[in-house]
């Protein structure tokens, strides 16, 4: 019979390589066996390598218990593969930089999966809202929410940033006095979360290639 | 076949029905037949502001509900020929009592016989305001130079530029009080464009005898020589095709003193 779990060792230590063209029952009783086995006494880190085998959430909780309460061993990476065409899509979406031409207006939302380019005003009570970054190229008087689906890295650029609220991910703030004085004048800015503070911070628009230079994805040029 | 105009403005108070009253009577003057519609059911004002109010017979609620045909309910205007005409709205319901579908019906229907429609939208986003545009081939959006009636303005531009089947809004900003602009304690007219960034359609200013002429039952329009009334009436001109230059708003001083005064500033 082949071998539906393999166990090696590697530098970063060991590996559980699961087969990926059997039935799933078959392999998760075959890893079961083996993670039983007395020769893995020891506690150690694991790498899960699952090749091209597409597993669910429910799936992957299972394999995971499996080998967690049969052994000391503890799953410190997950390695597949294959995604969904459901979860390359949103890949793809996220990615993607999504134009919006028109005056976002009070009380509308304009939402984004991936970046979100405005070119027009965003409106006092108007609302924009992206995955990525967001780029207004006019005021932005209203509020806008960069980072919505919880990245931290996400930042907002306006050619006149006057906004009411500034979020990114999950932090929230309001343009106090405070902060406008800060920052002097609204002409070309941009609003991040900084790095030591975690606060939304906001810098002249001249500083984005150093804050966050992975945003330029250009490549070539002389 | 007629225009059919609907006046709105998201904030109360700002002059829509005043517009309407003026806009309809300027049109009137102008030698063009004018219908007049008051949507505000529960709250109706155009029939008093006109001075039309112990005429009603009808309202436009009775006409979509069947109990009378529509030229029953229109209340004609006696001073202007046969030129200006009122539908207008119930009193005693509310405006659930009417839906989008018959306003749209009734106001293709009055177009066939009016050169203008000029619909009265009530203030606020509901029932109201979607039966009053449902009819509507454009919209005229009524401001202030006050910042909450500009973000009101800035809503309501925001909904009628989804509806289907309409001209971009314009705008008219009302109530212009030219001290308070010069020492840029309103927002000024330019301000007030860009940020909303609509076509402006004209200015009113502010005048007392707009309130006075409303409470005698005249719209302060049919006195050509009041400030006010020169906005309406250049408003009109415009929804007529003609180009007519924005009017200043600065009060010429023609008085004894101040011609005293501009000799010693020389």
């Amino acid at each position: 019979m082949k071998n539906l779990v393999y166990i090696r060792g590697t530098k970063e230590g060991l590996v559980l390589q699961l087969e990926d063209q059997c039935a799933y029952t078959d392999m998760l009783n075959e890893l079961k066996a083996k993670v039983s086995d007395s020769a893995l006494d020891g506690s150690a880190e694991v790498q899960l390598h699952l090749g091209y085998r597409y597993c669910t959430e429910a799936q992957y909780k299972e394999i995971v218990a499996t080998i967690q309460n049969n052994s000391h061993l503890r799953v410190a990476k997950m390695r597949s593969d294959v995604i969904s065409v459901e979860e390359s899509n949103k890949r793809i979406q996220e990615r993607q930089s999504e134009t919006y031409v028109g005056i976002v207006r009070s009380g509308q939302i304009v939402k984004a999966e991936g970046d979100l380019v405005v070119v027009g005003d965003v409106n006092p009570s108007g609302r924009v809202v992206a995955g990525g970054n967001i780029y207004v190229l006019g005021r932005l008087k209203g509020i806008a929410h960069a980072g919505a689906n919880g990245n931290r890295e996400a930042v907002i650029a306006a050619s006149w940033l006057e906004a009411t609220h500034l979020m990114i991910d999950d932090l929230i703030e309001t343009m106090t006095d405070e902060l406008s004085v800060l920052s002097e004048q609204p002409e070309m800015e941009c609003a991040y979360i900084h790095s030591n503070s975690q606060n939304i911070v906001i810098d002249r628009l001249q500083e984005l290639r150093f804050i966050r230079p992975q945003i330029s994805t250009f490549k070539g040029g002389s | 076949m007629g225009e059919a105009i609907v006046i709105t403005s998201g904030k109360g108070g700002v002059g829509k029905t005043t517009t309407t009253a003026n806009l309809g009577t300027a049109l009137a003057l102008q030698g063009k037949k004018v219908c007049l519609i008051d949507t505000d059911i529960g709250l109706r004002n155009l029939d008093v502001i006109l001075g039309l109010e112990n005429r009603i017979i009808y309202d436009l609620v009775d006409v979509l509900e069947g109990r009378c045909k529509v030229h029953q309910a229109l209340v004609k205007d006696k001073r202007f020929e046969d030129m200006l005409y009122l539908l207008p709205a119930a009193q005693t319901t509310d405006k659930n009592a009417i839906n989008p579908e018959q306003m749209k019906e009734l106001v293709t229907e009055l177009k066939k016989d009016y050169d203008f429609v000029i619909i009265d939208c009530p203030a606020g986003i509901e029932q109201g305001y979607k039966n009053a545009v449902a009819g509507a081939d454009r919209a005229i959006v009524v401001t202030t130079p006050e910042i909450s009636a500009v973000r009101d303005a800035d809503r309501i531009i925001g909904l009628l530029e989804l509806e289907e089947n309409m001209e971009p809004p314009k705008l008219i900003i009302n109530r212009i009080r030219q001290h308070l602009m010069k020492a840029g304690e309103a927002l000024d007219i330019n301000e007030i464009t860009t940020h909303l960034s609509i076509d402006l359609l004209g200015i009113v200013a502010d005048d007392e005898s707009v309130i006075s002429s409303s409470n005698r039952g005249e719209p302060v329009v049919m006195n050509p020589a009041n400030p006010a009334a020169m906005g309406y009436r250049n408003i009109a001109r415009r929804l007529l095709g003609e180009s007519v230059p924005l009017m200043t708003m600065d009060k010429q001083n023609t008085g004894m003193f101040s011609k005293i005064k501009a000799i010693f500033a020389k």
